[in-house]
């Protein structure tokens, strides 16, 4: 009779299963299944001789219970191949396992060893604005004045439409909550910030900018999230010259900081903006200016200074066709330097230990052959995870490694267009397409058991 | 075509949605209520899990969370006002069972109820930003029961009662109280502070203040703060057993304020109990009571101190002035340094050893020990006496703990120089006497002193030390050279002492007998033969001599006696009675030191190898003295001392202390001139703070002196004044 302790029977939607309350544990009491087997449930602890006898109906589907059951004991998500996702989720999140699934269906990113797992498309046209992952595993994207969420399980929710206001960036904060930043009209006294509900769609607050106690409207530009003070960032241009970089407590809503434009350093028109925890200052980068002159910046908010700067105002004077132009910029802490890259895809590094250097090209050029000579190229885009390079051009993002920024994997699928931007957050790359509105979703697998 | 139209039929679309029975909301939900009353009824054996589970789930899916939640919150607020009704019933002590048994349904309710809500939690109340099932369930019972007009009072009450007829001795269920207080922490901190904490801080500083008040009027300042530690102790065990961990230093600090900071001073100074009559009876357990509840309220500890310090000043400045204890120096220090040993001992038992203590003691001490400015000489006349006598027989490490005990003493003296001059002085009588019971402790203390002041304080003495054992080398040569020549006269040991580097006063030496004037004489050759340019001067005051002596009976005695008195003795080799007059001419021994001397061989019993006539103790210019046949002793060898005061004299004093001024002069001077130098302008008060901290270590000199000094150094034209401003001096090169 030993044996038999501990045995629980499931009836799922007439199917019998059995296994032990040790699997079941696996689940943690606040699960459906916790609280079933749970003590205030059972009242009455059965004999022995009845323990077999006794069984839990479930009304469920049998099949997605076996499957999470699998689960349960071993810790590994096997989903037959007729099996949709989205009944899968829905009954893990019956049974309160979807945590579960969730940390079973991927594993830590490694550009190595990325997967395509889907690809997404959405009804607007071509050309979005940007892709921006979030840390479940969510994305929203921004098209024109929209921007559509979607959540881990890559489930579309309502969009967020901005009445016609072009989006300049977005930000995914949470799974509720999407930041935007978005253009004003002359006139409307719209644009600016706020952050939406991804349920509803709905705004629930609007960032504010007072400069000498006055309220005053204006253009965000490019958003980071601080990533361990719940702060965010935010290029604004005002309508009086009020250029620069504010700041927001992302759990109050309220203006904390705004840093001035110095002048030489193009703030409020910033494309690019990265906090870099180690060394608690904001990365800005002005790639496409007013002015003729690219600004990258290391911004100080505690006594209000640019620590470090760098411009290509010497090099680009007689700016012809072939100059090699900074496009985008991204900074490596690890590595104490700022990558960049130009029209040709060349990479380039800019050391951040000495202020004055210039710009480090490696040459790639025979990757560059590919460019298809009629294609509608887009701008590339860079991105770091781990100490892993990425880079995007055309239809494709190589990853490179080590201190040498070796190549060593490239992600391509064969329609979409080029890449327009991506995204890495959550343990999960994304790639928006130009062409067709249509982004991928790269993952790693869980790694192996043996 | 016609075909179509002959067929002429069309599939109707539906006219009307497909729609859900429309009570099924209603019908799905009542059952649900209907499981939250058995529930709250302990009747949920019969109740299914998976099939309310499944209802909340439906419900919620086809959009009736918002339904199902007011629902819940409706049941829940009408169960628990029905629960309110039944607490507010419970008569008297049962009050407190009650409501611990209702609140421990409540959360076992609670948590059958989140079970199957569970999905609503995790999807509705998440995406629409509610309370979650949990802690509404907490903010029901918060508002319902405890916030309950009738509950709120009468809950504090009890609780305040509970814990009042606990601080007066009685026995009362902390598990009960643990489970309250538990219930107020877990519906959020603020319940807890504001509906209990708060008050209770209150009502203990009520209590405590009453408390104190009686205590410190019938007890004693120990009892007292036996009682006090007593009571601080219980509350935190009060808080350990039942309140919440953050409470502890809220109590403890109203106990503090209550009982110690409002009486510290009262208990400080209570008469026959207080501070100072623990300190006198070295009550350390006391003492450390005291220490360690007084640290924890503000200015506890300096209140001590201060006490402490004054009463140290007080019992310092009488062991320093007191005439009766100024007789015997040794007793003196040995009576500071018992002092210092029961302070050190009181901090560090009781103080735990508390560095500003520490500091407190030393400045007392060196407070009292500077009153008295022969301080310097009895701690040297202290070391003398131990270096001579006091340190026989005893282990080397003992030797050196009294020598560093001395040394904390001579650290807090402030004319050190004067101590330097005293310890030299009695070195040298030490070294030339041969009483100095070990070289190596004569050389450990020096060192000691060169450690605490510096090479230049020691290289004196160390002379002295290196001038003895050449003196040694001397002596072999001499005789090894000399050896036919001198036969079987007198032995002569000769010392010779560097000038300057030994206290030696310009005395004029006496007149020797003949035979010893002979071999001096030949050592005198024989030194300045090996040493050219040098000079001799015989110090006969500070000699000792051997001699032998027959007596009347035939009895033969070895004499031990000072040159002085060697020569007088040998004058009665020729005669037997000899006047004072003639002593005086015939020796030229100065008449101070004569009579010192005759009185040590013709009044001290049992060693009066002279007769005197009169007979009476002290010497008269006009005695007759005579060989004393009849002298008899025990022993074979009689050590005949002088009859020498070991202290100075008033005179003497006065002497040493002036010499000790004037070897001042030229130290003020050169430290004015090294400041002048390297600052060429200043005025007179940065001179005279600026001597005054580089004299520190040897002594603190008088304002008064320095400004003669830098008078005299402008008379000799190293400084001038400035021509403008006359508080100016300025250095000239």
């Amino acid at each position: 009779m030993a044996s038999r302790r501990g045995r629980i029977r499931f009836n799922v939607g007439g199917k019998i299963f059995e296994t032990t309350a040790t699997t079941l544990a696996n689940a943690g009491r606040h699960s459906m299944l916790g609280a079933l087997l749970d003590d205030s449930w059972n009242p009455r602890q059965p004999a022995e001789g009845e323990a077999a006898e006794a069984e839990y109906f479930i009304d469920r589907n049998p099949a997605c219970f076996a499957v999470l059951l699998d689960l349960l004991r071993t810790g590994e998500l096997h989903v037959p191949p007729n099996m949709p996702e989205k009944l899968l989720n829905r009954e893990a999140l019956f049974y309160g396992l979807l945590d579960q699934v969730r940390a079973a269906r991927w594993g830590p990113f490694d550009g190595n060893r990325l997967q395509l797992v889907d690809s997404v498309s959405g009804r607007a046209p071509g050309d979005g604005t940007a892709i921006r992952a979030g840390p479940d595993g969510g994305c929203c994207v921004a098209h024109g004045s929209m921007v559509h969420v979607y959540d881990w399980m890559l489930e579309e929710h309502r969009p967020i439409s901005l009445d016609y206001q072009q989006v300049n960036d977005v930000g995914y904060i949470d799974a509720e909550s999407i930041v935007i930043s978005a253009r004003e009209r002359l006139g409307k006294g719209d644009g600016g910030m706020g952050v939406f509900s991804s349920s509803t769609g709905e705004l629930r607050h609007r960032f504010r900018v007072s400069h000498y106690d006055q309220v005053k409207s204006f253009t965000a530009g490019a958003l980071s999230l601080g990533s361990s003070d719940y702060k965010i960032f935010a290029s604004c241009k005002g309508r009086c010259n009020e250029y620069g970089i504010g700041v927001w407590d992302q759990i109050t809503g309220q203006q904390v900081d705004f840093f001035y434009e110095p002048p030489g350093c193009c703030l409020g028109d910033a494309d690019k903006l990265q906090w870099l925890d180690g060394d608690k200052c904001l990365m800005v980068a002005t790639l496409f200016p007013r002015t003729d002159n690219c600004f990258i910046g290391l911004l100080d908010f505690r006594d209000k200074s640019v620590i470090w700067s760098w411009s290509d105002a010497g090099t680009s004077v007689s700016l012809s066709l072939d100059e090699k132009r900074v496009l985008h910029a991204i900074a490596i802490e690890d590595s104490r330097s700022i990558c960049v890259v130009n029209q040709y895809d060349d990479l380039g590094f800019i050391d951040l230990r000495s202020n004055a250097g210039g710009v480090r090209w490696s040459s790639r050029s025979k990757l560059t052959n590919r460019k298809a000579p009629n294609e509608e190229s887009c701008y590339p885009k860079l991105a770091t995870h781990d100490g892993q390079l990425f880079s995007s051009m055309n239809d494709g993002i190589s990853v490179f490694c080590g201190p040498e920024r070796v190549l060593t994997s490239t992600l391509r699928r064969s329609y979409g267009g080029s890449i327009c931007d991506f995204s890495i957050g959550g343990d999960r790359l994304f790639a928006l397409h130009s062409e067709e509105n249509v982004f991928d979703v790269w993952e790693t697998p869980p790694s192996p058991i043996i | 075509m016609s075909a179509q139209k002959k067929r002429n039929f069309k599939i109707e679309a539906f006219k009307h949605r497909v729609e859900l029975d429309p009570n099924y909301a209603e019908r799905t939900w009542k059952v649900l209520e209907h499981a939250i009353h058995e529930i709250y009824n302990h009747n949920a054996s019969g109740l299914s899990f998976e099939e309310l589970y499944r209802n909340a789930y439906n419900m919620v899916l086809h959009k009736y969370g918002e339904k199902l939640y007011t629902g819940l919150v409706n049941t829940m607020t009408g169960h628990l006002k029905e629960i309110a009704r039944s607490i507010e019933a419970a008569q008297g002590d049962f009050f407190l069972e009650e409501l611990n048994v209702k609140w421990g349904d409540h959360n076992k309710a609670l948590q059958m109820i989140r079970d199957i809500l569970m999905y609503m939690d995790r999807t509705f109340v998440h995406s629409s930003h509610k309370t979650p099932v949990h802690e509404l369930g907490l903010n029901i019972w918060r508002d319902n029961i405890i916030h309950s007009s009738k509950i709120q009072t009468r809950l504090l009450d009890m609780l305040l009662d509970l814990i009042h007829r606990e601080r007066t001795g009685e026995v009362i269920n902390r598990g009960l109280m643990r489970n309250i207080t538990k219930m107020l922490m877990d519906l959020g901190s603020s319940v807890y502070q504001e509906d209990f904490e708060k008050p209770f801080l209150e009502v203990s500083a009520s209590f405590y203040s009453v408390e104190s008040q009686q205590l410190i009027e019938c007890c004693d300042c120990g009892e007292y703060l036996r009682k006090a530690e007593r009571r601080l102790s219980e509350e935190i065990e009060r808080v350990s057993h039942y309140l919440d961990v953050k409470s502890e230093v809220k109590i403890t600090s109203v106990v503090e304020g209550e009982m110690i900071a409002n009486h510290m001073q009262r208990l400080v100074h209570m008469e026959n109990s207080g501070l100072v009559s623990m300190l006198v009876d070295d009550k350390y357990e006391d003492l450390s009571r005291m220490y360690n509840l007084f640290r924890r309220v503000p200015n506890g500890l300096s209140t001590i101190k201060d006490v402490m310090n004054s009463h140290l000043r007080e019992t310092g400045k009488q062991l320093v002035s007191d005439p009766e204890k100024l007789k015997d120096p040794v007793d003196f220090v040995q009576n500071l340094l018992n002092e210092k040993d029961k302070y050190d001992k009181i901090i560090s038992k009781a103080f735990n050893n508390d560095k500003t203590f520490q500091n407190a003691l030393n400045s007392s001490f060196e407070y009292f020990i500077n009153l008295n400015n022969r301080s310097p000489e009895f701690i040297s006349l202290y070391v003398d006496d131990k270096l001579r006598k006091g340190l026989k027989g005893v282990s080397e490490e003992d030797v050196e703990v009294v020598l560093d005990k001395v040394m904390m003493l001579f650290r807090y003296l402030q004319e050190k120089d004067v101590f330097e001059k005293y310890y030299k002085q009695h070195l040298a009588k030490r070294l030339l006497s041969g009483k100095s019971v070990s070289d190596d402790t004569e050389r450990s203390m020096i060192v000691k002193l060169k450690t605490e002041c510096g090479y230049q304080f020691t290289s004196k003495l160390e002379g002295m030390f290196t001038d003895m054992k050449t003196s040694v080398d001397t002596m072999q040569g001499f005789y090894a050279s000399q050896y036919s020549e001198i036969g079987d006269g007198p032995t002569l040991a000769v010392q010779v002492l560097t000038t300057g580097s030994w206290p030696t006063q310009p005395n004029a030496p006496c007149n020797l007998p003949a035979e010893i004037h002979v071999i001096c004489e030949k050592f005198r050759t024989y030194y300045l033969g090996t040493h050219t340019g040098r000079r001799l001067t015989w110090q006969t005051n500070m000699g000792t001599a051997d001699i032998k002596a027959t007596f009347g009976m035939g009895q033969k005695h070895e004499l031990n006696v000072s040159t002085y008195q060697m020569c007088i003795l040998m004058l009665f080799n020729s005669v037997d009675r000899l006047t004072y007059g003639e002593i005086e001419q015939a020796t030229e021994i100065p008449p101070s030191d004569l009579k010192r001397c005759l009185q040590s061989l013709a009044c001290v019993k049992g060693k009066n190898v002279l007769r005197k006539e009169p007979m009476s103790k002290d010497i008269a210019e006009d005695d007759a003295f005579y060989f004393n046949d009849k002298f008899t002793s025990k022993f074979i060898k009689v050590k005949i001392g002088t009859v020498a005061a070991q202290k100075e004299s008033e005179p003497e004093k006065q002497e040493t202390r002036q010499r000790v001024e004037e070897d001042r002069k030229p130290q003020i001077e050169a430290a004015i001139v090294r400041i002048m130098k390297s600052r060429r302008v200043l005025d007179h008060n940065t001179i005279v703070t600026e001597v005054t901290s580089q004299l520190q270590s040897r002594f603190l000199p008088n304002p008064v002196v320095i400004k003669k000094r830098i008078e005299s150094l402008i008379e000799r034209e190293f400084l001038e004044r400035d021509k403008a401003d006359r508080k100016l001096y300025r250095y000239l090169a």
